[in-house]
């Protein structure tokens, strides 16, 4: 581990969310300042400067992410499966791997999380500008041992970008995934149907905006509420 | 419910899967009311939903192309709980294999969303229910490394973390090899498999409580002690197990029924693996040494002395000696982390994340210790409140996001976690190995029988409480 300097990347930028920790009511000051710290630091080990700097030199307009060790390049959408297929194929990088493909739904506006969801009291805010949605690639090389993540930001609203199957097999079920849980749609995906939820379901069940269900109670028409309506 | 064996599904009606929600809300799903009394019994067609999968537009005519196309699970014995797959054949020869998967879709991961981080573990255990402690070590490394409290868990709780996920590795090997067996016809490998899986979770149960299910390993630790007796009992288990695993290696090794059935099938090379993502002993028995408590070693793994297990066949019979190996080395490690035990704490010295209470047991069961409950109650009105919120509420976690990914007995078992700085989990998502490992069905099957076909299903080794989550 090389303890690098944040300014070391083109432009490191905030850490995805952009919401206001420091509202939270139940955390001491003193702990809250060493969160700040240790949130933004950049701490890559000098493998992963390598990966980096090979691919900045490549693409030379990505943003780089370290946060806990971990790299993180963000890619235009565009872009992806270029990256993608340079990882898979340049000798310095060799990513044999795409070990996984995820996403996060960050909605647009404020949003207001009551922890009384569940337990707890706090309430917290978050949300950012625009809505979008997170495409992370984990990509792990065997040969040199090395891991990292490739993200794309999509927009929330009829998000597109293209299949992954061309370079990696394995994206069709992880595309698959994104697109029953997200709603993402892969151009030219060879077989673009919902794989973990019914074929005529409804919606996209892992986005926010997705509203819960309730539990039906087979006692005279009884429900119990979704979490985020109870009240204790 | 309802309608779920709706005869419109059969094989022999391929194209009729658009029309097929109109066809079942036809069936007399609704006789099943109870006649007068009411509607308070009455099932309402509007409740079904149809797993009719987009795949059979594509198949092909079956009188033209003179192929079958076989409908094969999701409740067949052989095919690992509820996987089903679309076979066409031509003659008994696959040519194709479509796995259909959801049917045991529970939804983990959008339910870690609204539960804090700690509960969060008693979630995720549930996934992959034969291998339930690396689910929990895998998503409490990713916890800790949010926190950044990885160089802080205490040596002893990762000593104790290694000799009860090793345990769970030969546990879920031996699972695997007794429904492996059974499905290839030997049921002496089904009785000898559970028996040794048996004496393992009787262990695990006499540490954590549980059978399956644990909730043991936490974030910052694990959520007590081991008893008194555990170095002797492991120590005994595993030299049972030596003898006992000894005994299936002599029946399956040279069998010449084991090696006709398994040896050239279901092959998978190192290149195929690359490219479907395909982790764990599918790798190594495509003669890849790698396995992530090597390359990149956690909980502590680079002190001890094990080998990784390969060979070259690709074949079902090559991952049947990986894992046979596998159980061997874990043994080995689980050896030496009991001779090397480090004494301590078991949980984080922090106590703004630490577990406020240790469990102990108490003439009416296992409980918060007596003491503890004293002091809470009768001395420390600042401990109560401490303990209150940190129970109920829970501790907050640093906005970011992490992938930690441990060596499961089926390969890279990932945790891909987001937070966003509050003390729920704004998402996460779970790499699991058998969900990629499905994926690479297709493959694996053409261009074998049907029989073979679940010989190489059962070298997989998915378990769909994983794939589907």
């Amino acid at each position: 581990m090389s303890d690098t300097p944040t300014g070391a990347g083109p432009g490191p930028t905030a850490e995805p969310g952009g919401g206001t920790s420091s509202d939270n009511p139940n955390m001491a000051a003193g702990e809250q300042a060493e969160l700040v710290e240790t949130g933004l630091e950049v701490q890559l080990s000098e493998q992963l400067m390598k990966v980096r700097d090979r691919l900045v030199e490549a693409f030379g307009d990505l943003e780089v992410i370290g946060f806990r060790g971990e790299l993180t390049l963000i890619v235009p959408p565009e872009r992806i499966i270029d990256v993608l297929r340079f990882c898979r194929d340049d000798p310095e990088l060799s990513c044999e791997l795409l070990a996984d493909l995820s996403a996060v739904h960050w909605p647009g506006g404020k949003r207001r999380e009551n922890a009384q969801e569940t337990t707890g009291w706090p309430t917290y805010e978050t949300g950012s500008e625009e809505g979008r949605i997170e495409l992370d690639y984990i990509l792990y090389s065997i040969t040199h041992n090395h891991r990292f993540r490739l993200r794309v930001s999509l927009p929330d609203v009829d998000p597109r970008v293209d299949s992954a199957t061309s370079v990696y097999g394995s994206a069709n079920f992880m595309e698959r995934e994104a697109y029953d849980m997200f709603g993402v749609h892969f151009n030219d995906h060879p077989n673009l149907v919902r794989i973990l939820m019914p074929e005529d379901w409804e919606g996209h069940p892992q986005r926010k905006d997705y509203p819960l269900g309730g539990v039906e109670v087979l006692y005279k028409g009884a429900t119990i509420p979704p979490p985020d309506e109870r009240s204790y | 419910m309802a309608g779920s064996d709706d005869p419109t599904t059969g094989a022999d009606t391929p194209t009729s899967g658009a029309e097929h929600p109109t066809g079942a809300a036809e069936q007399p799903t609704t006789e099943l009311a109870p006649s007068g009394d009411g509607d308070r019994f009455s099932v309402e067609p509007r409740h079904e939903f149809t797993v009719a999968a987009g795949e059979w537009q594509e198949l092909p005519d079956a009188v033209d192309d003179d192929l079958m196309v076989i409908n094969m699970g999701p409740q067949h014995p052989s095919t690992h709980g509820v996987l089903r797959m679309t076979l066409t054949l031509d003659g008994e020869t696959v040519l194709d294999n479509q796995p259909t998967i959801g049917y045991l879709h529970t939804g983990i991961e959008k339910n870690c969303e609204y539960r804090p981080w700690v509960q969060g573990v008693a979630n995720v255990t549930r996934m992959d229910y034969l291998s339930p402690l690396f689910n929990e070590l895998g998503y409490c490394l990713a916890v800790e490394r949010l926190l950044g409290i990885e160089d802080e868990v205490p040596e002893r709780a990762q000593a104790i973390r290694v000799v009860m996920t090793e345990l769970n590795r030969i546990s879920s090997h031996m699972v695997w090899l007794a429904t492996g067996g059974m499905e290839l016809g030997s049921t002496t490998v089904m009785i000898y498999g559970f028996r040794e899986r048996e004496s393992i979770l009787d262990m695990l149960e006499h540490v954590t409580g549980l059978r399956m299910n644990h909730a043991y390993i936490r974030p910052g630790g694990v959520s007590m002690d081991v008893p008194d007796d555990f170095e002797s009992r492991v120590r005994a288990l595993v030299k049972e197990l030596r003898d006992k695993v000894g005994e299936t290696e002599d029946l399956l090794t040279e069998n010449p029924i084991w090696l006709e059935r398994n040896v050239g099938v279901g092959i998978l090379t190192a290149e195929q693996c690359f490219d479907l993502g395909v982790t764990g002993p599918m790798l190594r028995a495509a003669g890849i040494p790698h396995d992530l408590r090597k390359a990149q070693p956690y909980c502590g793994f680079e002190q001890y002395d094990f080998n990784v297990v390969t060979t070259d066949t690709a074949d079902a019979y090559g991952r049947y000696l990986v894992r046979l190996g596998e159980v061997y080395e874990s043994l080995k490690i689980i050896e030496q982390v009991i001779d090397t035990m480090p004494g301590g704490p078991v949980m984080v010295p922090d106590r703004k994340i630490a577990w406020p209470a240790q469990l102990g047991l108490g003439p009416d069961g296992l409980g918060n210790t007596t003491e503890y409950i004293g002091k809470i109650m009768g001395q420390s009105m600042e401990a109560l409140i401490h303990h209150f919120k940190l129970v109920t509420e829970g501790f907050t976690v640093p906005e970011g996001q992490v992938y930690t990914a441990v060596e499961s007995p089926r390969g890279e078992l990932g945790y891909h976690v987001t937070s966003n700085g509050t003390n729920k989990p704004y998402r996460v998502h779970v790499r699991d190995p058998s969900f990629i490992h499905i994926g690479a069905l297709p493959t694996l099957t053409r261009g074998l029988l049907v029989a073979d076909v679940i010989a190489a299903v059962a070298s997989l080794d998915p378990v769909m409480g994983g794939v589907d989550r």
